[in-house]
């Protein structure tokens, strides 16, 4: 069961972003909604999870958009390890830490997409990708990261009062 | 798990060498792979759909937008149809005029002699970097890679890869693909690539630095290029620079090409890649350099 919503969140994602998301761009800038549901799903379920999630999520995106497989993936792979660091030991409910979580793993992640595909073929204009995409897109997915949070949150919390039930743990 | 958690940065560390190696190896492949064709067998059909609501709610969106501005364009637009009437009947005209010119001097339609296919694009690129589209054709229409793609008025790109119902399309505004171009008035040649720090504005590099280009000249597909056949528009001459580096000019080219609100595209289901060595004697002898240098020798 937890696998199949996890993919089927990540498939209509997919979907979204790559069509309904095209209408709402603000000043040429789409939100990255797979980071903050790699973020969410790493920091409800941890490091392995999170790798695997995040992994599944670039692949998607790489297989459907990207001219070469990997870039994603591995970006992805790398922000979910990171952000499962932040399982253990801390309450799930408040909302300034995935936030946060969130606006540093976007930096994060575009900024190694950045240096990896742009950068290395000699484009140097640093200053003005952070200005015109780097932190508007920040920004974008700071806004979404509340709601895709809560959301994750909740189907999380669905699916363990499930778990717990079948396994009879208690 | 506790495999994992023992050997877990060991793990990260292999997993993204296994991604970087993933993609040395499949920069340089020519067709999806099967698992890539297989998923986006499955998704395209879904993104086709979520394309078509959207654009059904946007434009509802935009109908309560401009309501207002309907009413006064219904009663400037009823002028001008009087005005066009009158003007449709002159031109047809010239129209029946003009077709006997044309026989007359036969001239080739540009457009008319390659067979292309309609198709929609259903899903762009997610993310804020490069400008890849995915369009509903793929190799069960005829698409192969490489094809080209041309929007009514001029062109958009390329097949980068086609699958079983869907094909990549690499824009002519993504900075990663260049264009072999030419100056329809100087003939001067250049290459145009998209200009990734101003979204959707293209360059012209490499032109030589005494070419007469100017602003507003009309700038199309070379004859040089092994993908594109030559003659289609691309745009039009915006600002021109000279590079002090490399002692070449480039120009800022606006493609005709309205990028931003397109949503049907022309694919011409001819591959010039492979055809280049067959009509390579037929398009010499058209050329003009091979006309000047016979007309000289005769007249020595």
């Amino acid at each position: 069961m937890r696998y199949f919503i996890t993919s089927l969140i990540l498939i209509v994602n997919l979907i979204l972003q790559s069509t309904l998301f095209q209408y709402i761009e603000i000043i040429d800038i789409k939100p990255n909604t797979t980071i903050a549901i790699i973020v969410a799903f790493a920091f409800l379920c941890g490091e392995l999870p999170g790798a695997i999630i995040g992994f599944a999520a670039g692949l998607l995106q790489d297989i459907f958009f990207g001219s070469y497989i990997g870039m994603h993936s591995m970006l992805g792979m790398l922000t979910g390890f990171l952000c499962g660091k932040f399982y253990i030991g801390f309450y799930k409910e408040g909302l300034l830490l995935p936030l946060s979580l969130t606006i540093i793993s976007t930096l994060f992640y575009e900024l190694c997409f950045y240096i990896l595909n742009i950068l290395i073929r000699g484009n140097m204009s640093v200053l003005y990708f952070l200005r015109a995409v780097i932190l508007p897109e920040t920004a974008y997915t700071a806004i979404f990261s509340v709601i895709i949070y809560k959301i994750i949150y909740l189907i999380n919390c669905k699916l363990e009062e499930r778990e717990r039930l079948t396994r009879k743990l208690f | 798990m506790d495999f994992f958690n023992r050997y877990k940065k060991t793990i990260i560390a292999i997993a993204s060498l296994f991604c970087l190696c993933l993609v040395f190896i499949t920069a340089e492949r020519t067709a999806p792979t099967f698992v890539e064709t297989g998923v986006s067998y499955l998704i395209t059909p879904f993104q086709k759909a979520n394309t078509a609501v959207s654009e059904w709610i946007g434009s509802k969106i935009n109908i309560i937008k401009h309501l207002d501005e309907v009413e006064n364009e219904n009663e400037k637009l009823a002028k001008k149809v009087l005005s066009l009437e009158e003007e449709t009947n002159r031109l047809k005209q010239m129209e029946k005029e003009n077709k006997k010119l044309t026989e007359l001097l036969e001239i080739s339609q540009k457009y008319k002699q390659y067979p292309t296919t309609g198709a929609r694009i259903i899903a762009k690129d997610p993310g804020n970097w490069y400008d890849i589209f995915i369009i509903d054709k793929g190799t069960k229409n005829g698409i192969e890679r490489n094809m080209v793609v041309l929007s009514s008025n001029g062109l958009v790109g390329k097949i980068s890869e086609a699958g079983y119902n869907y094909s990549k399309v690499v824009s002519i505004i993504d900075d990663t693909d260049s264009v072999s171009s030419q100056n329809t008035r100087t003939e001067d040649i250049g290459f145009v690539r998209g200009d990734l720090t101003n979204k959707g504005i293209c360059i012209m590099e490499y032109i030589d630095n005494e070419a007469e280009i100017i602003e507003g000249d009309e700038i199309i597909t070379s004859h040089l290029s092994n993908i594109y056949p030559p003659g289609l528009t691309i745009g039009y001459v915006k600002e021109i620079y000279s590079d002090l580096n490399t002692l070449t000019k480039y120009a800022v080219v606006e493609p005709i090409v309205d990028f931003k609100n397109l949503e049907t595209v022309l694919v011409i289901t001819q591959n010039f890649e492979k055809n280049i060595s067959f009509d390579v004697k037929q398009e010499n002898t058209e050329s003009k350099p091979f006309d000047v240098e016979t007309t000289s020798k005769a007249d020595d």
